[in-house]
């Protein structure tokens, strides 16, 4: 090589940098061809670059010659690269169209019938804190649920009871996975609370009709609770409650973590100091263990495992109506929950996950000299996998398999019923986004039982569109099947499963500070069980009954407008009427009251480092049979259902916090329904017995005391 | 001789080629450093952003053009009126492309804390609880990387402070720790050089802080 002219060229080199600079000008627009500021100009491996102004031009100088590739950039959009040929003069660039990048961030969501309570999700409805701050829930997930449109409050119940369905149309998952029996069993009008703890769980998802293929045998609703990933430090939180105390312990590092935790609660004591409407033997009793872990696993895996083992108890002398006699009702049930599962991202775009569940419930229930067992298991396995095609297409595929084995037996007389159930599931669910304001989701659900002898399929489809910046309107339609409650089944195998159609047409408006959400819906039922005789002794069942439900509710929150002050409105309205159970008429249920209100307002007092709560619930009345009116069903109906409930949270210090609550402050004598006696009285009349409250009021008193190195941490999660 | 003007020409050639690691980068830099003191409204900050991205994508190996582009997100959180969640989002996303490349570093780390800051501040009442201890920690680590950063002592300062005033105890510790940040300022100051393109803000937090005591 000529040495000369390497010199003559790398001169030339560092004096074309130094010196010719070249204008480079042009413009960046939108989809819609509007100017789009803010974006990144740049040549490719260079600092030269500019960012285009509110007019969408953008100029810059650059030394750079020949063959340059330009690249424009702007978050939210997709990136554009543009090959140019550079000499020293200046260069005008043709616009550049950026489009928009669909992101989780961006795109609509389809908000027919579902509620995210998570901390991630773009409207508020409820927030995972809710949970434990509701006064009315007293720390039970079900109880803040209960203050949701769509849903109904069954005070002698507990449940949840959604659009007019029974409790049982409600599927219960955590991390995806079916929860069998996740309500302590309960009798004589004592309400039920979930087995499982809040501070389990880092969200829940809500629906209230025309859900996911990935959900099934729930006619009204699916709950999926997602338990927490890694615990950020190691604790231990201590609590002393004015029923019972436990403790819970926290190891943690960067990549696993693990949580260990045993309770004790008795409402003995407590019942010893203030009166009760219903007469216990033996107060309401139990003890819990549970263990949670969570391991990273790889770069994107998490295993977590959870198992969770409970044993209760109580027994009360039920009065019966037209005596003075009363019958004994011993109570002692035994459970235990235990899961894994995993989940992890791989290369192209699959997300797989894998999953596994064991739930056992035993019942031994003692109704004057007849004892009952009960046995029921459940076993779910389960694997999803979840495809990105591209930011507008993404796939998931998915199969389950249930394992489902019930017993119950009169242990005196050895008399012994059963079934054991095999139910398979393949689901398929596919989401387009047509543009980020327009997402249509098709799914299709297939499941096989080989006690029913059934195939069915269950399409489902819904579509959400954004209005304008702040409002969307979302539809879905579906089919649902649910196969009978298991006292049913193991009386007539037989059983097929029941159904409904949910159309659902939702508008949502949402914006920093502010959500409020309408909701129409229309469902029809098919195929529910009915039988002759009363529920205890049901014969001849068949699936011979049907019915709707339909109605509107309305959903308010505010966390702006008022300092420290968040509160939300909710108004449903549901007509309800079905054939089922005993009912040879359409009735209305008398769990699906048909207006149902509820306000919980929740205000923090800076100085005082406290925060008080209040909730109201309101509902017009039950429906019940009254045989002394004449002799249609569902003829009455009970005085209107209302309950304010005052709670107050204090933090003296970061790590303490003492909360008092009373449900029912008012004391209203809220009635839920009547028990009638088989036969007329000597009057000729059927005497009656009201279902009331356990108690006028409930006082809760708790102190939550977090032990930890880290002096800020506190454990208003454990609630 | 022809040998030594080879090796002249090469080295020409290396100086030419390598301008984009050194002088190059400091001079790019320290222009959007000076861009950055200027800021008044929320596109000077989108387009000084920018420029440290630029920055950014051509030498993929510095860390301190993600942790500008992260710091000027955040601040225009408190300064503009803007889509505050989304925007700290996009803060950490830099934050972490900037950890990729310089695991470990104390000044990245005080900033995550930082966004965190930023996001506990948006609703205190529901992401305090999860998020402050994640901050602390943050915070904690930032001053064991290196016991010098004043920003991660007078970051924690603030955290301590605002804790303080929420269950009505007594400031000293955030006190005490806004002090040890005015120190570290101090030292840092004699530092600093022309070429000097490592952070230097913060001081004027501190001095809040330490407002607050007597």
């Amino acid at each position: 090589m000529n040495l000369r002219l390497l010199l003559f060229i790398t001169f030339t080199l560092i004096q074309t940098q130094a010196f010719a600079q070249a204008r480079i000008q042009g413009k960046v627009l939108d989809e819609k061809g509007l100017p789009l500021p803010g974006a990144n100009v740049q040549l490719k491996g260079s600092f030269d670059g500019a960012t285009s102004e509110q007019d969408g031009t953008y100029q810059f100088e650059t030394s750079l010659t020949g063959e340059q590739v330009l690249i424009f950039k702007f978050l939210g959009f997709k990136t554009q690269e543009l090959t140019i040929s550079l000499d020293q003069n200046a260069l005008k660039i043709q616009p550049i169209r950026l489009i928009e990048e669909i992101t989780d961030m961006n795109a609509v969501t389809i908000s027919a019938g579902a509620m995210e309570a998570s901390d991630a999700s773009k409207s508020v409805i409820l927030k995972p804190l809710d949970i434990v701050t509701t006064p009315s829930a007293m720390g039970d997930i079900m109880g803040a649920f209960q203050t949701l449109p769509g849903t109904s409050t069954v005070g002698n119940d507990g449940r949840l009871f959604v659009r007019g369905g029974d409790a049982s149309e409600v599927g219960i998952y955590i991390d995806g996975m079916r929860v069998g029996n996740a309500y302590g069993t309960t009798t004589g009008n004592v309400p039920t609370r979930t087995r499982f703890n809040p501070n389990l769980f880092k969200g829940t998802f809500f629906s209230t009709g025309g859900y996911s293929a990935e959900y099934g045998q729930a006619l009204s609703s699916a709950l999926a609770l997602n338990t927490k990933d890694l615990s950020v430090r190691s604790q231990g939180d201590l609590s002393v409650m004015s029923i019972g105390g436990g403790y819970s312990h926290t190891l943690a590092n960067e990549k696993q973590s693990i949580t260990a935790s045993a309770n004790y609660f008795n409402l003995g004591p407590y019942q010893g100091l203030i009166k009760q409407e219903i007469d216990f033997d033996s107060a309401p009793h139990g003890w819990d263990m549970e263990l949670a872990a969570q391991k990273k696993v790889g770069e994107n895996g998490l295993l977590k495992v959870m198992a969770r083992t409970e044993s209760g108890g109580m027994s009360l002398w039920q009065p019966l109506p037209g005596t003075e006699n009363k019958v004994l009702v011993d109570l002692k049930n035994d459970y235990t929950y235990a899961q894994a599962n995993w989940r992890t991202a791989l290369k192209n775009d699959w997300i797989v996950f894998a999953g596994i569940s064991y739930s056992k419930n035993f019942d031994n229930l003692a109704y004057d000299s007849l004892i009952i067992e009960r046995k029921s298991e459940l076993a779910h396995f389960k694997g999803t996998a979840t495809k990105d095609f591209s930011d507008r297409l993404s796939a998931k595929f998915g199969a389950e398999h249930f394992i489902h084995p019930y017993a119950e037996k009169l242990v005196k007389e050895g008399w012994e019923r059963d079934f054991d159930d095999h139910e398979t599931y393949l689901f398929t669910e596919w989401d387009y986004y047509l543009n980020k304001d327009l997402v249509f989701r098709g799914g299709l659900r297939a499941g096989t039982s080989t006690v029913s002898e059934e195939k069915w399929l269950d399409p489902r489809f819904s579509v959400a569109y954004q209005l304008s910046d702040k409002g969307q309107l979302s539809f879905a339609a579906g089919s649902f099947h649910q196969l009978p409650v298991e006292n049913f089944r193991v009386l007539n195998t037989d059983l097929e499963n029941s159904e409904s159609n949910h159309l659902i047409l939702n508008y949502l408006f949402s914006k920093e500070g502010f959500t409020f959400r309408a909701e129409t819906f229309y469902k029809s039922y098919d195929q529910l069980v009915t039988f002759e005789g009363l529920p205890d002794s049901p014969e001849g069942l068949k699936n011979d009954g049907s019915g709707y439900a339909k109605g509107i509710d309305f959903f308010f929150r505010d966390r702006e407008t008022f300092k420290n002050t968040d509160y939300w409105i909710t108004y449903s309205f549901v007509d309800s009427k079905r054939s089922f159970n005993q009912y040879k008429t359409e009735v209305q249920p008398s769990f699906a009251p048909k207006h149902n209100l509820s306000v919980v307002v929740k205000h923090f007092i800076v100085p005082l480092n406290s925060q008080i709560g209040a909730s109201f619930s309101y509902n017009d009345g039950y429906s019940y049979t009254d045989p002394n009116l004449d002799n249609t069903e569902m003829n009455a109906k009970t005085k209107s259902f209302q309950n304010l409930s005052l709670s107050w949270s204090y933090l003296p210090k970061p790590n303490l916090i003492i909360h008092l609550a009373c449900t029912n402050v008012l004391g209203r004598d809220n009635v839920f329904g009547y028990t009638f006696s088989p036969k007329t009285n000597t009057e000729g009349v059927f005497a009656s017995i009201p279902q009331g409250q356990v108690a006028p009021r409930f006082l809760f008193l708790g102190i939550f005391l977090t032990l930890s190195k880290d002096k800020t941490a506190n454990n208003l999660n454990n609630l | 001789m022809k040998k030594s003007i080879l090796t002249l020409a090469f080295v020409l050639l290396w100086i030419a080629f390598a301008q984009a690691s050194d002088p190059a980068f400091i001079a790019a830099m320290q222009k959007q450093l000076e861009a950055k003191n200027t800021i008044a409204t929320f596109e000077e900050s989108q387009a000084v952003t920018n420029g440290f991205l630029r920055i950014a994508e051509a030498t993929e190996t510095e860390w301190l053009p993600y942790y500008y582009a992260a710091l000027l997100k955040t601040e225009a959180v408190f300064r503009f009126d803007i889509e505050k969640d989304k925007t700290l989002d996009e803060a950490l996303e830099l934050v972490k492309k900037a950890e990729k490349i310089a695991p470990e570093n104390s000044e990245i780390t005080a900033l995550h804390g930082y966004i965190l800051m930023g996001k506990i501040s948006l609703d205190p009442g529901s992401r305090g609880q999860s998020m402050s201890p994640q901050a602390m920690q943050l915070f904690g680590k930032a001053i064991n990387l290196d016991r010098e950063n004043p920003r991660a002592v007078t970051l924690m300062a603030q955290m301590e402070l605002g804790m303080a005033q929420f269950f009505g105890t007594g400031p000293e510790k955030a006190c005490g720790m806004a002090r040890m940040g005015l120190d570290l300022f101090k030292k840092e100051t004699e530092k600093v050089t022309k070429d000097y393109i490592l952070p230097t803000w913060g001081k004027s937090q501190a001095d809040e802080v330490a407002s607050k005591c007597n």
